[in-house]
């Protein structure tokens, strides 16, 4: 179900002047796992807003399963890419939950069972179903974002991109947003973050693209972003590797961006050693 | 707020509110000789004479406004007046009550001279009025004239409101559109027929209302936890400039303003 993302040489200036993105190119295949780390500033959601035709590229084009975007409103685009904004308070706006998330699929033309259907699924996904005759407002804000998360899981896109979805979660949200990433992969389906959390992001993508000034500087699998020649360009960005890359490198073992990785590591080390001695 | 790198990082979209220059003809005057001069032309417009009053300030300001260099922007300000001062002329020219002296007949309608008369009157004073008040706005930024108020003694808590309730305009422009372009990327149509266009955009007036009064919560209580209400004097940071001449110039205004409106009561003034 999943489509091709392309992004060639892309500039974009916002009407002040500032130039957000600096010639962008990046290629995302149908069903990538895909985290966009960066500084704050460094044009994430600027480049992410390309995806479904909030901005317009100033040069260059982006292309949606090979057709150019700029032949389509968002409203169209909305149907390949959803989008979930980095602020929940931006994009909630039904009142109650379940009228929330009902509103994309909506737009989609979902009507009565499938509709419901939709709803129910996206509500299960992010652990909201308790929630649904709720009023939107009155949830906390890390289940706030859940639910800007839902409404777009609902519209059942065939990218999906989460705009921070770690932001302002405690371990227990971030663990959910961790299944929520992983079930949508297991579909099938593009998934693109943008977060701050670099062990979120070395533990749940499986490719890694680090902007700086509008601009990608480093674009590979976690292990290899990670490993310690990049650091300076991590550091550039103000990123620093995870605990475990740091401890990996410490002890030689190469690059083990995750706990796991690292522990593996480890573990070879031991049998190695056992063997040798 | 903590998630919201983009508060933090963008710059504002508008950037004339917040970039209005302090020197130069006008501008460089006292805030509240500013206001006290907005206040007078008001009314002045409302009591002095039919035509005399609107007629002198409608001058007055375009005199004043070319001087300061915002004749464009009051222009903009006057053609958005339009609909309703239209509306208003057209309403009187044709309805005005009792009035007979009819222009011509075309069928059941007669549009009178005394009401496209009073019509005009009444178009020009509000035009005179929402020039008077634009000027000060284009002149003076809010802050220096809500800190100059507050130095000369006007409530904390009132400058604080007002503040507030400007400081909060462009920001909410701004969030408005932010979440009319999250409701795009769900797919609301906001590029198709006009209807539809509507349809979408009305739910959208709560979350930015909402949004609007939870930030100024939050502002206040910030404030408070900043001791905004410890009953202490404060120290003026930053005195506007003010002049012997601008402070006569004040009282002048002020007792012209009360003579003038005394004046129309008693019937002494009898200008056209
Ligand atoms: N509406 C706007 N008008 C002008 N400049 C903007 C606007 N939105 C963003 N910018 C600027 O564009 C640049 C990129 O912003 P963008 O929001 O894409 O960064 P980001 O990587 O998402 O940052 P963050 O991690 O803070 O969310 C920044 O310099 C920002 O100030
Ligand atoms: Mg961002």
């Amino acid at each position: 179900m999943s489509i091709r993302l392309v992004i060639e040489s892309v500039v974009f200036v916002y009407p002040d002047g500032t130039r957000a993105l600096d010639g962008v190119d990046l290629e995302i295949g149908p069903g990538e796992l895909v985290a966009i780390v960066g500084q704050n500033g460094s044009g994430k959601s600027t480049l992410v807003r390309h995806l479904n035709g909030l901005l317009r590229p100033t040069e260059g084009r982006v292309l949606i399963d090979g057709r150019d975007a700029a032949h389509f409103h968002v409203a169209q685009l909305a149907a390949q890419v959803g989008l979930a904004f980095q602020n929940p308070d931006r994009q909630i706006f039904a009142g109650r939950v379940r009228a929330e998330v009902a509103f994309g699929p909506r737009n989609l033309r979902l009507r009565g069972a499938t509709l419901e259907r939709a709803v129910d699924e996206a509500l299960d996904a992010v652990g909201l179903t308790g929630a649904a005759d709720a009023n939107s407002y009155d949830l906390g804000y890390s289940r706030r974002k859940l639910l800007a998360i839902a409404s777009v899981l609902a519209m059942r896109t065939p990218v999906v991109v989460l705009d921070e979805p770690t932001t302002g979660q405690d371990a227990r949200g971030v663990a959910r947003v961790r299944s929520i990433v992983e079930r949508l992969s297991a579909e099938g389906r593009t998934v693109i973050t943008i977060s701050h959390d670099m062990r979120f992001v070395a533990e749940t993508s499986r490719r890694v693209v680090v902007m700086r000034a509008g601009r990608i500087v480093l674009d590979g699998t976690p292990a290899e972003v990670f490993a310690q020649p990049n650091w300076p360009a991590l550091a550039s960005t103000y990123l620093e590797p995870t605990l475990p890359a740091r401890v990996g490198a410490r002890l030689e073992l190469g690059s083990t961006p995750t706990e796991a990785s690292l522990v593996a590591a480890l573990a070879a080390r031991a049998a190695r050693a056992a063997q040798e001695g | 707020m903590t998630a919201d790198g983009e508060i933090g990082t963008r710059r504002s979209t508008l950037p004339e509110y917040v970039l209005r220059p302090t020197s130069g003809p006008y501008r460089s005057l006292n805030p509240a000789t500013k206001l006290i001069i907005g206040i007078v032309e008001v009314v002045a417009a409302f009591v002095v004479g039919h035509w005399t009053g609107p007629l002198l300030v409608l001058l007055v300001i375009a005199l004043v406004g070319w001087r300061a260099h915002v004749t464009r922007q009051l222009l903009l300000v006057g053609s958005l007046t339009l609909p309703v001062v239209g509306s208003i002329l057209l309403i009187n020219t044709f309805l005005l009550p009792g009035a007979t002296d009819a222009i011509l007949r075309v069928g059941p309608l007669a549009p009178t001279w005394s009401g496209l008369a009073f019509g005009l009157q009444v178009t020009l004073r509000l035009l005179a009025i929402s020039l008077a008040l634009a000027l000060v706005y284009l002149t003076t930024p809010i802050d220096d004239l809500l800190s100059d108020l507050e130095a000369r003694g006007l409530g904390r808590r009132l400058v604080f409101v007002v503040g507030a309730a400007v400081n909060t305009v462009p920001r909410t422009i701004e969030r408005a559109a932010e979440i009319l372009d999250a409701q795009r990327a769900r797919g609301l149509d906001t590029e198709g027929r006009f209807w539809q266009r509507a349809r979408g955009v009305l739910p959208l007036a709560a979350p930015v209302i909402f949004g609007a009064l939870t930030e100024v919560e939050e502002q206040t209580m910030a404030l408070e936890a900043r001791a905004f209400s410890a009953p202490a004097r404060r120290t003026v940071l930053r005195p506007l400039p003010d002049s012997a001449a601008q402070r006569l110039l004040r009282w002048a205004l002020f007792l012209g303003a009360v003579a003038a409106v005394a004046g129309e009561m008693a019937g002494l003034l009898r200008l056209p």
